[in-house]
């Protein structure tokens, strides 16, 4: 679908050129250069690039937590300015749970900040966690809780804010091959659930062939959108299916290209 | 139980050790640990003596105010320093060069500006303690998550709030640890500015005792003081422990 008109003026998000420099210690540092997508409701996004590609920034572009310098952030048709906390939802790569909560605390603290009451918010955060296979570890401390059960708890901190969109870096970065890939089976079926728009950062293939309506491949430093594919498989995907074979390959030379180039261009 | 019952023993080993090594030599110079019980109550009505109630009083009073004020100034210096990045960079190097000076170097002039009486003993307190509170939160601020703090302001929260509710919580370990190190040197800081020049106090008493070649007294009182600081000192490890548990 072109980024027409009419489908900014409706789509959830909708990033219009935007650019973002960072000053480092060596000079400044172009992360992100002109970026443009329309993501549609309830579509599946992934953004997929070497790591330092500008993938993060962009996905803190839209969260409000990273200003552009040039272009702009729309969500639902308002310019982005600051977190929406209304709107948008982030988990975060380490899943940046609070160690001195419970994980049923951890999941009431967008509420809290809300000024929801303690026994309400208590309340959907235990309606959270039972459907994710957390019942019985509400009262367990982050420390006390594998890797998989963390990031659950961060995506249930992030459900629990109800908002429309979710942004999620690497969720599913830090874990190991057999978890990834038993929690992106998990995702797509919160996703049939919740009917979010999500936008997805991840380095890897597999896990944006297996979560996504459509992939952005974005080039090494400056991040671009080099190219964006749909992908049209019905859920849930057989990884093993010749057509996901000839999506991964293809991906694969594009993001093989980029990732030489990040190697190549690091100091 | 072991660590324990291991504990009691080296401490009697080290009484036993003790008596026997004095027994010998000069009672006026070698205190023997089995005097110690009788001197401690012979010492409450040893008329050359000041009464020894009214100095431990005095003395509380001065480690409390010490204390207090050097822990609000030093979360206030240190918050400012350590949340004010560029402020925090230009005076932190000052800061630690202050803290390297043997504080006991300033206790004249310190006498010159608050007299002999609690005042000048109050400040030497608050110098001592003044040092790891501040930097304790210098530390605590920069190990805070940055991931934590945007999660918060992703949810929406205003610095104020993701200062209660992620900053204080992720510090509090370190700062737990340089405020319980902050008590300690304020009770060093009081004692010894008693010591070296006051009226009234546990430290003038000790320092009195000790003036009249009363030794047998002047150990009691050691000790006494010893007991005393142990006792604060385990109390502040208790909430040490306890605030490590929940911080994680």
């Amino acid at each position: 679908m072109p980024d027409g008109v009419a489908t900014v003026a409706t789509a959830p998000i909708v990033l219009d050129a935007i650019g973002k420099r960072f000053d480092t210690s060596s000079g400044p540092v172009q992360a992100v250069d002109s970026v443009s997508l329309t993501v549609r409701r309830e579509e599946f996004v992934s953004l997929l690039g070497p790591s330092g590609c500008g993938k993060s920034t962009v996905l803190g572009m839209i969260g409000g937590l990273v200003t552009p310098d040039s272009g702009r952030v729309l969500l639902d048709g308002a310019r982005c300015a600051g977190p929406s906390p209304d709107k948008v939802a982030l988990v975060f790569q380490d899943g940046g749970l609070f160690p001195w909560r419970t994980a049923l605390d951890n999941v009431a603290f967008g509420l809290e900040l809300r000024g929801v009451p303690a026994a309400k918010r208590r309340e959907i955060a235990r309606g959270l966690l039972e459907p994710m296979g957390l019942a019985g570890f509400e009262r367990k401390y982050p420390r006390e809780l594998s890797g998989g059960m963390r990031q659950r708890v961060a995506i249930a901190r992030a459900l629990a804010l109800d908002t429309s969109i979710l942004l999620m870096d690497e969720p599913f970065g830090a874990l190991d091959e057999q978890t990834r890939l038993l929690m992106g089976e998990w995702l797509v079926g919160i996703r049939r659930r919740t009917r979010k728009t999500v936008v997805f950062v991840t380095h890897s293939l597999q896990e944006a062939i297996a979560l996504s309506d459509r992939i952005v491949v974005m080039t090494a430093r400056p991040g671009r959108v080099k190219d964006v594919l749909d992908v049209t498989l019905p859920f849930p995907r057989d990884l093993n299916a010749p057509e996901v074979t000839e999506l991964r390959a293809k991906l694969w030379e594009q993001v093989r290209e980029e990732s030489l180039k990040a190697m190549g261009s690091r100091p | 139980m072991k660590v324990l019952a291991g504990r009691i023993a080296i401490a009697v080993a080290v009484l036993a050790l003790w008596e026997a090594v004095a027994a010998p030599l000069n009672p006026l110079f070698y205190i023997r640990p089995s005097v110690l019980p009788g001197a401690l109550v012979a010492m409450w009505r040893v008329p050359e003596l000041p009464p020894l109630a009214e100095h431990v009083w005095l003395t509380v009073k001065e480690i409390a105010a010490a204390y207090a004020i050097a822990v609000a100034a030093g979360l206030w210096l240190g918050f400012l320093l350590g949340l004010r990045t560029t402020v925090g960079r230009v005076y932190e190097p000052l800061l630690a060069a202050l803290y390297a000076v043997p504080s006991v170097i300033w206790y004249p002039s310190l006498m010159l500006f608050f007299g002999l009486g609690p005042a000048s003993k109050i400040a030497f307190g608050v110098l001592l303690g003044f040092f790891p509170v501040v930097l304790s939160v210098l530390a605590g601020v920069r190990q805070v998550p940055p991931t934590l703090v945007t999660v918060a302001r992703s949810m929406g929260a205003r610095p104020f709030t993701v200062f209660r509710k992620v900053m204080l919580p992720a510090m509090a370990s370190t700062m737990v640890g340089g405020l319980r190190a902050a008590l300690a040197l304020a009770v060093v800081g009081v004692l010894v500015g008693e010591i070296l020049g006051a009226r009234a106090g546990v430290g003038y008493v000790i320092s009195y005792a000790y003036g009249l070649m009363m030794t047998r007294e002047y150990a009691v009182l050691a000790v006494l003081v010893g007991a005393g600081v142990l006792a604060l000192d385990t109390a502040g490890a208790l909430v040490e422990a306890r605030v490590k548990r929940w911080a994680g």
